[in-house]
């Protein structure tokens, strides 16, 4: 038994490790060529900028082809192929190039008498200059006060500028890659980018924090922590310490089937209560924002990526995951229209194709909610997930934009939502929060 | 009565307000209530104002950053970084006299002359820093080069001060960048390197040259 177990584990950490592995590569290639540039700037004063930025574009770009055909295949499916792409930018930039070296103790001070204009020595009863974890986007310090253990997070300078030049840098790529219009291509990088500045306002973050932690108050064993908004600011976030395991180090502690039920159960309402009540979802299901108390109580840590879904999303898109109106050929078409799946220039063979085609996907996708129970440890839902992105991939009918740009961010929560209950082994009730389905268009 | 400080900020309002400095200090004198005998008593020339002011931001930077309770934690290379956050702060309020000062010198590979005393002054701070980090075995101890570590650390400000008198970012966010970045490489120069390492091992070759005899080869 432990050695399925051991080999199950195998097959996701792995395509991790390798992911990771690619975006160190690239980073140095960057890197070098970066060192390339000003030593030929050395000699030559005019040289401008544009070979560097080809140069680190084509790298980014080789690096994001490699990993094409693996890492994302999941999300290649569910985001209609041609999201990929910015699905790719958001992993690599809001985590591989962040992996900056750790703020130095003097910058953290020099941080607080900015925002403060005290040291946090002065703020705080404790506090540890050295960083106990990286986030995303910064790094985290112990402190307390008043007797409480807390939680401080700061940014790295300089954050928000290099998203958007980072993003400009490999659009021309983009265009090249999936031979997308600038406009077609356009509302998805916007999308990403937008959400990606929002990720580095920790004002913002805090505010939001709050809100979803009072909107999700009710829900069963989930703990979040308490946030200080007047020990906060633009780059840094006070909240009180969650004592926790993440995802990978709980897993190797041989929890049981029930606890694993019971962390997964918490997920699952998590994501759905807010994408069905609340209509706006917490959507970095990145396996980093979450703790495992020792009480079995799921912590959620971090609201840096909220993505809100408009009604004219979420009516057509969750009327089909969750009922027969799948079965109703002519309403699923025109939600597909709706949707922008299938595309007002469409003739009635390409109709029928896509139709066929999004609706074996949407039925596969909807899977768990069309059942009371779902055992997400089940193997052949996943392998069936991943084979149908393969397939898809490989479709010439694919190199064409479809679907509006809130796939991108809803594609990501649920895949990353269903990936971590996948691996908790977790069987979930799945009918706790249920879509609000509208019958009829 | 004149004092070194009034006679610093009438000067620094002139040449704000006015944009270039005093015609003479005969005229800037009778401005500002004093003899010009008087004024000689502080300083012997313009530029001697304006280098006082210099040392003096560098002398409430060094004061300052000592004060703090952390500083006896901090390393060699901590204590740089404090110093230059610190200083560049200090200066935000001075700024725009700071960027008078420095843009009406010539750019060149020389530092501007207002800089002088602040100079020694950094140049002693830098000293003290430094030769803690060699005691401490936080920096490597090389012949030569050692002593010039600090020049090293100098060129490094120079750059950051005219990063910051360019730098348009809010906060002066991307000196702060420029900082930590640059002063992290200049002390990754100061560390044990792969270099040392293949000189040392180098040396060993040298020494053992007749290593093919050892071997009978």
């Amino acid at each position: 038994m432990s050695e399925e177990k051991a080999r199950e584990q195998n097959s996701i950490p792995t395509s991790k490790v390798e992911r990771s592995a690619k975006f160190v590569k690239t980073g140095l290639k960057v890197g070098g060529n970066y060192i390339k540039h000003y030593s030929k700037k050395l000699f030559n004063p005019n040289l401008d900028k544009t070979e560097l930025n080809e140069d680190n574009a084509a790298d980014i770009y080789a690096s994001l082809s490699e990993l094409k055909g693996s890492a994302l295949k999941v999300a290649q499916m569910l985001s209609m192929d041609k999201n990929i792409l910015p699905k790719a930018y958001v992993d690599k930039f809001s985590q591989s190039q962040y992996n900056a070296p750790p703020l130095s103790g003097p910058l953290i001070v020099q941080t607080f008498r900015k925002y403060f204009g005290k040291s946090p020595e002065q703020i705080y009863d404790k506090f540890n200059l050295r960083s106990t974890n990286a986030a995303s986007i910064g790094q985290v310090h112990q402190a307390e006060l008043n007797g409480q253990k807390l939680a401080v997070k700061i940014q790295y300078p300089g954050v928000g500028d290099s998203i958007s030049s980072d993003l400009k840098l490999v659009k021309p790529f983009a265009f090249r890659l999936l031979g997308m219009s600038e406009k077609e291509l356009d509302v998805y990088m916007r999308e990403v980018e937008e959400r990606l500045l929002e990720e580095t306002d920790y004002e913002l973050e805090v505010r939001r924090s709050v809100e979803f932690s009072n909107a999700c108050a009710n829900l069963q064993n989930i703990v979040f922590p308490t946030y200080y908004p007047q020990l906060s600011s633009k780059r840094i976030i006070t909240m009180s310490w969650i004592d926790g395991k993440h995802l990978k180090e709980f897993l190797q502690t041989n929890p049981s089937q029930e606890l694993r039920n019971q962390i997964g159960q918490a997920l699952w309402d998590f994501y759905n209560f807010q994408q069905h009540e609340l209509r706006a979802v917490h959507a970095d299901p990145h396996p980093g924002n979450f703790l495992i108390t020792p009480e079995g109580d799921l912590g959620i840590i971090d609201f840096g990526c909220i993505k809100e879904m408009p009604e004219d999303f979420y009516d057509p898109f969750f009327s089909l995951t969750s009922t027969n109106l799948l079965d109703n050929k002519e309403e699923t078409i025109k939600a597909f229209r709706k949707l922008e799946m299938i595309l007002p220039g469409d003739n009635a063979q390409q109709i029928e194709f896509y139709y066929g085609i999004y609706h074996q996907m949407i039925s596969l996708f909807a899977k768990p909610y069309m059942v009371s129970t779902f055992d997400f440890g089940e193997t052949g839902f996943f392998n069936e997930l991943y084979g149908f992105g393969e397939q898809l991939s490989r479709m010439p009918e694919f190199k064409q934009a479809r679907g509006v740009k809130h796939f991108i961010y809803v594609n990501r929560t649920n895949f990353g939502l269903y990936n971590i209950l996948h691996e908790l082994k977790a069987q979930v009730k799945t009918d706790t929060y249920k879509p609000h389905v509208v019958l009829e268009h | 009565m004149a004092t070194t400080e009034s006679i610093q900020n009438a000067y620094i309002d002139y040449v704000l307000t006015e944009g270039r400095e005093p015609k003479s200090v005969y005229l800037f004198a009778k401005n500002n209530d004093m003899s010009e005998e008087e004024f000689y008593r502080f300083f012997g020339s313009f530029e001697a104002v304006e280098q006082s002011i210099w040392a003096d931001f560098a002398r409430k930077t060094i004061t300052e950053i000592k004060t703090q309770e952390i500083w006896p934690q901090y390393s060699a290379r901590e204590k740089a970084l404090s110093f230059f956050y610190s200083f560049f702060e200090l200066l935000k309020s001075s700024r725009s006299f700071a960027v008078y000062s420095i843009r009406k010198h010539p750019r060149g590979l020389s530092s501007p002359r207002v800089l002088d005393t602040f100079k020694n002054l950094f140049e002693g701070f830098a000293d003290e820093i430094l030769r803690d980090g060699l005691d401490s075995g936080e920096l490597t101890d090389r012949k030569f080069f050692a002593k010039r570590y600090k020049d090293g650390l100098w060129m490094q400000f120079g750059f950051v001060l005219n990063f910051w008198i360019n730098d348009n970012s809010a906060g002066f966010e991307k000196t702060d960048e420029a900082i930590e970045k640059g002063v992290n490489v200049t002390f990754d120069l100061f560390q044990r390197s792969p270099i040392d390492n293949l000189i040392d091992y180098g040396k060993f070759l040298v020494k053992n040259g007749n290593f093919k005899e050892k071997m009978g080869l």
